[in-house]
């Protein structure tokens, strides 16, 4: 069944308009943050999971792992990179992260 | 009625006697023209990371428990890597004498994994003189990580990637053995133009028994595509360490730089360096249970 399906694609021909859009302006906690949180970190850093005992579920929890954050987004030496479970955040949500740190870790 | 049954007793230990003379005559007669095919080319189903040309023998299923930690750089604070893991399940059957079949599951990317892997020559002596074992492995590796947006190009098939191996080995020596495995890996998807959607490498492991229950090993891949210029850059995956056997059990324990155990993940996406040590220690654990008695014991 598997084996009749063979194809030759990568994320930039198949996700184009994703890549080139990236909202630099209305970044805020609930409208940007959490999504990409919810997407690709709470499936292991909230309870019952709570990997490395880090927790980012809610405002609090992830304005106090906030530089931890920011190095394993990043992929840095001497943090985890993280997502652990392959690849690396899109550089628009590593932006977006960026922005929103900048901006004095507001929730909105 | 005593010596009713004490003569009846007499009659069957005698009987027995005979019986055993006829099967040893067979036994020597049968022996010159036996082919006496080589066995425990390698101790476990793997080399290390990847296969090798052992299978479970018909009946047999293989519960193995895999983990690879992180990098022993990151540090004392994360116990040189010790507590954050990386885990395999696979479940693994010995169908008939020539085909064993396994199923798997990865945390990195939430894959399952499924294998067959078939006998094409064995390697023997007497009747029959064959230098080397051949196998051939296929896999599939299903991702199961959610997409990262809702989007209508959210293909199925994007979650997709196969692996065909060839495994030629041969046992040198009682205490050495050698695995030479072509390998070519299809990705469905992968992150930009550049990286490549086929791979193809060049696996090399060997064992050295240094006593009855422990062996080292060591397993190496060559990636034959560019490894810089992608999206992230890649490295050949190494491995070294020992086989441990217990009663019942395998362990093996090994140092690695590839985090995922898996063909999909050590031979594509290895991102660590043994330069920069980069280096996950990692082990398996094997249980073999006995689920159908086979009639043959001739079968490795």
């Amino acid at each position: 069944m598997f084996f009749v399906s063979c194809y030759y694609d990568n994320e930039e021909a198949l996700y184009p308009v994703l890549n080139n859009l990236c909202d630099t302006t209305n970044v805020t906690y609930s409208g940007t943050i959490f999504p990409i949180l919810n997407n690709s970190c709470l499936g292991c850093h909230s309870v019952p999971a709570t990997g490395g005992s880090i927790l980012l579920s809610t405002y609090a929890e992830v304005v106090g792992s906030a530089p931890r954050i920011t190095g394993s987004i990043k992929q840095l030496p001497g943090f985890f990179a993280m997502p652990k479970n392959g690849g690396k955040l899109k550089s628009c949500s590593i932006t977006q992260w960026d922005i929103w740190v900048r901006n004095g870790m507001q929730n909105n | 009625m005593r010596r009713l049954s004490l003569t009846f007793l007499l009659a069957l230990i005698t009987l027995g006697i005979f019986a055993q003379d006829d099967l040893m005559n067979i036994v020597n007669q049968s022996t010159p023209n036996e082919i006496n095919y080589t066995t425990a080319t390698f101790k476990s189903t793997r080399v290390m990371n990847g296969h090798s040309i052992e299978r479970m023998q018909t009946g047999q299923l293989d519960v193995r428990i895999s983990h690879r930690f992180e990098t022993l750089n990151s540090g004392g604070y994360n116990f040189f890597g010790l507590d954050i893991s990386y885990i395999h399940l696979g479940l693994e059957y010995g169908i008939t004498n020539w085909l064993m079949i396994g199923v798997g599951r990865t945390e990195i990317d939430k894959t399952f994994d499924g294998f067959a892997k078939f006998s094409i020559l064995r390697q023997s002596t007497g009747a029959k003189e064959m230098p080397v074992s051949v196998s051939a492995v296929t896999s599939v590796a299903l991702k199961t990580l959610k997409f990262p947006d809702q989007n209508p190009t959210n293909y199925f098939t994007s979650r997709l990637a196969y692996v065909a191996q060839i495994l030629v080995a041969r046992k040198i020596s009682e205490g050495f053995s050698v695995q030479l495995t072509p390998s070519y890996v299809h990705r469905n998807l992968v992150a930009t133009e550049l990286d490549p959607n086929d791979i193809f490498a060049l696996g090399a492991g060997a064992r050295l028994k240094l006593s009855k229950r422990v062996s080292l090993n060591g397993e190496y891949y060559y990636i034959a595509n560019p490894k810089t210029y992608l999206s992230q850059q890649v490295y050949n995956p190494l491995s070294v360490g020992f086989d441990i056997e217990t009663g019942g059990h395998v362990f093996q324990l090994f140092f690695t730089n590839s985090r995922g155990a898996i063909e999909k993940q050590f031979i594509g996406e290895t991102t660590g360096s043994w330069k920069k040590g980069d280096i996950h220690f990692g082990f398996n654990i094997s249980r073999v249970f006995t689920l159908k008695k086979h009639l043959k014991s001739s079968n490795y």
